[in-house]
């Protein structure tokens, strides 16, 4: 089959495309490159491509940065909670491990209190209305903002970070829930 | 693809004559070095998450997923590179046919590591988008058996896209569908991505963090993302570059520094371990519980 399709491809393939088995010792053919009369230097692409590259991750590196500088469209929510920095000091970060002896408790804490949160804004859906204090404000925001583009961000008032999800798989719930007024929704159990 | 192969081969034995742009040849140590690198991390990653029974979820699926696509491509390198010194030493005949099977065999290799990297790592963003956004349904949408299924069908594609490309290889069609597949699944995890990120921002905002941890987010991205394009985009752009301009000077002289757009996508099998696999505390965990059983 590799000697049929050899031939076939030179017979067929005499042109520019001259990338199949005749490469092998004919790769001079399309080696005379004349670098005569060259009006950039010989390496631009090169030299362009990398700078495009650098240019672009570092773009994309300070739009992100400038995305965490420019002001939120609600107001910050003081939540007094010691738990709650705690957990939201690593919260926005993708995958910052943490300390195994602190890893189970607040991924478990913030799973419980993700669950409950969008377990109200479930609610809110419906129309009911939850007397739970830290998700009120971001419940009104909610029923205020649907239909903005950014829905989808407030309705989430709590998120996890994708390790910790199963984290909680396997870890049992404590009753350590300090940041939620209702008891969790034990959500895992159906899996 | 066979003309990787080839060149290396024809910058040992003849000389070349458009010394303008000479071919940057890097030393056969470096690529195996990094290779076996490449090979031994992410079968570390593979083998802590077979043994360990806690880490059998989806989302370590994906990873191992990633895993087995680096180590792929990692494999294909030291292959070739035994291929090209068993040639060299004049072994194997350039033109016989096990020759050839064996470059076809390495080639759609190459090509299933690439297309599985890829894959894996769209995959992964996906599952960590589902695990944000709906976190509530993750468990019912992302159960063990779809987690296999997806993983199946998506190496089930790859294998037969890569043998359909290495048979069909240097056509235009095969090379417009390959190098489209990297800015295309660029994009999608650009937007996944931000949009996690968007969130984490504006979380962390309501519970008035310290900026410092977002920066802490945005750099995680940056790095997520940066260290995909760069190992991959210069390969792609090379393979561009030979199909439609082989013999504008320009283009050969990007096309010289081959071997080095070749070792990145080889660093790329190294460094991913550490920013997917070794990211996540369980796995190191589960990696030093190893280590440690190993010696006692």
């Amino acid at each position: 089959m590799s000697a049929q399709r050899s031939i076939s491809n030179r017979t067929s393939q005499q042109s520019a495309s001259n990338a199949d088995y005749s490469w092998e010792y004919e790769y001079y053919e399309i080696g005379p490159v004349s670098f005569e009369g060259l009006k950039a230097h010989k390496y631009s692409i090169v030299i362009g491509f990398w700078v495009g590259l650098a240019v672009f991750v570092i773009f994309m590196f300070f739009v992100l940065t400038l995305l965490t500088k420019t002001g939120a469209p609600h107001q910050d929510n003081a939540e007094p909670s010691e738990k709650r920095f705690r957990m939201s000091s690593f919260v926005s970060d993708f995958g910052r491990p943490l300390e195994p002896d602190k890893g189970n408790e607040e991924s478990r804490s913030l799973f419980h209190c993700y669950v409950t949160e969008a377990e109200h804004l479930e609610k809110a859906r419906a129309g009911q209305q939850t007397t739970a204090l830290d998700s009120d404000v971001q419940l009104q925001e909610v029923t205020r903002s649907s239909g903005r583009p950014e829905e989808e961000l407030n309705r989430l008032m709590k998120f996890d970070i994708p390790n910790f999800v199963n984290t909680d798989q396997n870890s049992s719930f404590g009753d350590d829930d300090l940041l939620i007024s209702e008891p969790p929704v034990v959500c895992c159990s159906g899996k | 693809m066979k003309h990787i192969i080839n060149l290396y081969e024809n910058i040992n034995n003849t000389a070349r004559n458009n010394s303008d742009c000479p071919h940057v040849v890097l030393p056969e140590e470096i690529f195996f070095t990094i290779s076996i690198a490449g090979v031994l991390e992410n079968l570390i990653v593979l083998l802590a998450v077979i043994k360990n029974k806690n880490l059998q979820a989806p989302m370590y699926f994906f990873i191992c997923s990633l895993a087995i696509s680096d180590m792929l491509g990692s494999l294909y390198k030291i292959l070739e590179n035994i291929l090209i010194m068993l040639r060299n030493k004049g072994y194997l005949k350039p033109r016989g046919h096990f020759e050839t099977t064996a470059d076809d065999i390495i080639d759609s290799l190459f090509i299933l590591s690439l297309l599985g990297s890829i894959f894996s790592l769209s995959v992964i963003a996906a599952d960590r988008y589902i695990t944000i956004f709906h976190a509530l349904q993750y468990h019912s949408i992302v159960t063990v058996r779809r987690a296999v299924a997806v993983l199946a069908v998506i190496w089930t594609c790859c294998t037969c896209s890569g043998i359909t490309m290495v048979i069909f290889s240097h056509r235009i069609p095969t090379v417009i569908t390959f190098t489209s597949l990297f800015p295309l699944m660029l994009v999608f995890i650009l937007c996944l991505y931000v949009h996690m990120f968007l969130l984490a921002r504006s979380h962390a905002r309501k519970i008035s963090t310290l900026s410092r941890a977002n920066m802490k987010g945005a750099i995680t991205l940056t790095i997520l993302l940066g260290v995909f394009i760069f190992c991959w985009a210069p390969f792609v752009l090379h393979v561009l570059l030979m199909t439609f301009c082989p013999n504008n000077p320009y283009c050969a002289c990007y096309m010289s520094l081959f071997q080095v757009n070749g070792m990145l996508i080889m660093c790329n099998a190294v460094i991913d371990p550490f920013i997917y696999a070794f990211r996540s505390p369980e796995l190191r965990e589960a990696f030093k519980k190893m280590i440690f059983c190993s010696r006692y």
